[in-house]
């Protein structure tokens, strides 16, 4: 059939989203030091060269992650997804990677494929991948070692399921916010923002 | 804040020197923005207003100016450069306050310093300098940088030493010294045991490390690629120079700079081959330590060795006993014709540089200028407030520095006023 080549569904575009975040996270605890370089490995996607954890561990949490935020898409219930990067000694919320997913909840009911090519895009996920990559260039350097953790906001109906625990929001006071690129599949719209403590200067 | 305006970072990252405290974006949007058409007035302005505020300040923390001055410079030239003027600020400020004895650990004044050490070509002359001016001595910043360097350069040891030091002098705050101290031994431990891992297999070396000119390899049937590997397999042997083409006795030694002095094979490449040499091989990229100092090298004479392991003198060239036949008509041109009168035409050479100079060394000289000027030993004296006109990165000429004065008077008097005439209104509606 040539017409689900062309278009996209709440499945597919679930999926799509899904994968970003898994190639998104991946590649800020890359960037940003969280693990060690040398526990990555370099794979090709979005025709460019991405780095993913080959930590157990970790790839078994983000699997478990990814896999539960797609049921979310799907069904589209999920608001947010926020990468927050903590100092390991103090706890202190040091950065703060917000996603804010904005779901066309009537595609649930018309499951006609929407019009736009996955190539377009996947052009559009490359680029937001390349401004995270590029945020270094004015983002502060994480001298101490540091943790992460992972936060979805829900609708507020929702049943939280066994794994997940309710949380705050771990809000960075006194923090500078930069908007990056969004990408939409047409059913999900992401937009992207990455907020970090103030510099005390100027 | 509007999705278009965000491009512009984007567009030139490369030309953003990150910092260790980040960048505030709107500076950086700013400053972008303001790229194009140079240095704007805006900018000249708020650095003119730094200028003056540094020569003018008169409360009792001078330092607070030049700090907010360097973190402004920071900020407003992201790709750093000469028209920041980022390195002059920072020897300025630096040499300024070193007889401040109140400054020497306060943490601004040390993060400057270390600043102004990264800055410079060899910063651990300067964080030797520190410690012996007492400068930041109780500060474990100055510790942590002086250790980061350390092991920048690989030498671990002697980073874990530096942090011991700390300790021993009781830096503040304790536990950041102590946190870095150990993220110091967990990367150190982690190294070495990357390290036995590979050592298991083969007695490699343990960093493999490019040498320079060496050969490569290559790799299956496109002759004219070199791989992009440039360390271990990658190269070929270098030890043989023109040797190579015997790979057979050679061929182990990959990276041995040693040759072994074979009987045999000499007698088979004796005399029919007296040119050949055992080439050492280029010293590897570590051998800074060793570097040989400039000096005069025409009265030098370079002992050759030969493939036989003796010293060998090159041989003078013999005179020649016979007297070359010059004819008689042929009689050299006394000059060459020069068109140009030489008297008329200076000649110009390049200037030498006459002697080294670095930060450190400005340094030291004015912190001995200063011990001479105390002792009066001095033999100039300045009759004019020389510190005024050259405290700043940039020059003052006398009328700035009056009109800065005439403008401050002005604005007191017009307070003045004000208040008179507001006491007057005050008393008049009483």
């Amino acid at each position: 059939m040539t017409s689900t080549l062309k278009g996209i569904t709440l499945k597919g575009s679930a999926e799509l989203v899904a994968e970003f975040f898994s190639f998104g996270i991946n590649s800020i605890l890359y960037q940003r030091g969280i693990y060690p370089p040398e526990t990555f490995s370099r794979v090709t996607h979005y025709d460019m060269s991405l780095q993913l954890s080959t930590d157990p561990k970790l790839k078994n949490y983000l699997t478990n992650v990814v896999s539960q935020l797609k049921e979310w898409l799907f069904e589209c219930t999920v608001q947010k997804l926020v990468l927050v990067i903590t100092c390991l000694e103090t706890n202190e919320v040091l950065e703060r990677w917000q996603f804010d997913i904005e779901c066309d909840k009537s595609a649930k009911e018309n499951s006609t494929p929407r019009e736009k090519s996955i190539k377009t895009i996947q052009d559009e996920i490359r680029s937001v991948i390349r401004q995270i990559t590029a945020t270094v260039t004015f983002l502060p350097l994480l001298e101490t070692p540091c943790a992460f953790d992972l936060l979805v906001y829900t609708d507020k109906d929702l049943a939280v399921p066994e794994k997940w625990e309710e949380s705050g929001p771990q809000i960075i006071d006194q923090s500078e916010e930069v908007r990056l690129r969004s990408f939409t599949t047409s059913i999900h719209k992401v937009n992207s923002m990455v907020a970090y403590k103030r510099t005390d200067s100027v | 804040m509007a999705e278009g305006g965000d491009v512009e970072w984007e567009l030139s990252k490369e030309n953003i020197q990150p910092l260790r405290r980040g960048r505030a974006i709107s500076a950086l949007h700013q400053a972008l923005s303001q790229q194009q058409d140079g240095v704007s007035s805006a900018i000249n302005q708020q650095r003119q207003a730094f200028e003056s505020e540094v020569r003018m300040y008169e409360g009792d923390d001078p330092l607070d100016v030049w700090d907010r001055y360097i973190k402004w410079t920071e900020q407003t030239f992201p790709q750093g450069g000469k028209e920041s003027n980022l390195g002059t600020l920072l020897e300025r400020v630096v040499t300024r306050f070193t007889d401040e004895k109140k400054y020497h650990n306060d943490p601004r004044y040390v993060d400057l310093w270390i600043k102004f050490a990264e800055n410079c070509p060899e910063p651990l002359d300067i964080y030797r300098y520190m410690q012996a001016q007492g400068i930041g001595v109780t500060q474990a910043s100055l510790y942590i940088a002086w250790s980061e360097e350390y092991e920048n350069q690989g030498n671990c040891r002697k980073a874990d030493l530096v942090y011991q030091e700390g300790f021993k002098k009781c830096a503040e705050p304790h536990d950041k010294l102590q946190q870095f101290h150990k993220a110091l031994q967990a990367r150190v431990s982690r190294q070495v045991m990357m390290n036995v891992e590979e050592d298991d297999s083969d007695n490699e070396p343990k960093q493999p490390e490019r040498v320079s000119l060496a050969d490569l390899k290559h790799r299956g049937k496109k002759k004219a690629i070199a791989p992009v590997n440039r360390t271990g397999h990658a190269i070929r042997s270098i030890s043989g120079g023109l040797l190579s083409h015997g790979p057979s006795v050679l061929g182990n030694a990959s990276n041995s700079r040693l040759v072994i002095f074979d009987e045999n094979k000499t007698e088979s490449a004796g005399p029919s081959e007296p040119k050949l040499e055992s080439w050492v091989a280029p010293p590897t990229s570590k051998a800074k330590e060793n570097e040989q100092r400039p000096e005069r090298w025409c009265d030098v004479k370079l002992p050759q060795k030969s493939k036989y392991g003796r010293t060998v003198m090159a041989p003078p060239p013999p005179k020649p006993t016979f007297q070359p036949f010059v004819e008689e008509t042929d009689q050299p041109p006394t000059m060459t014709p020069c068109k140009i009168n030489p008297a008329v035409n200076t000649v110009l050479s390049s200037r030498k540089p006459c002697r080294e100079e670095t930060p450190l060394k400005r340094l030291q000289e004015h912190h001995q200028q200063q011990k001479e000027a105390e002792s009066g030993k001095l033999q100039e004296q300045s009759m004019y407030c020389k510190e005024l006109l050259l405290s700043g990165a940039t020059e003052f000429c006398f009328e700035e520095v009056r009109a800065e004065r005439y403008f401050k008077k002005m604005a007191q008097e017009s307070k003045e006023v004000r208040g008179q005439k507001d006491e007057a209104s005050a008393s008049t509606s009483n």
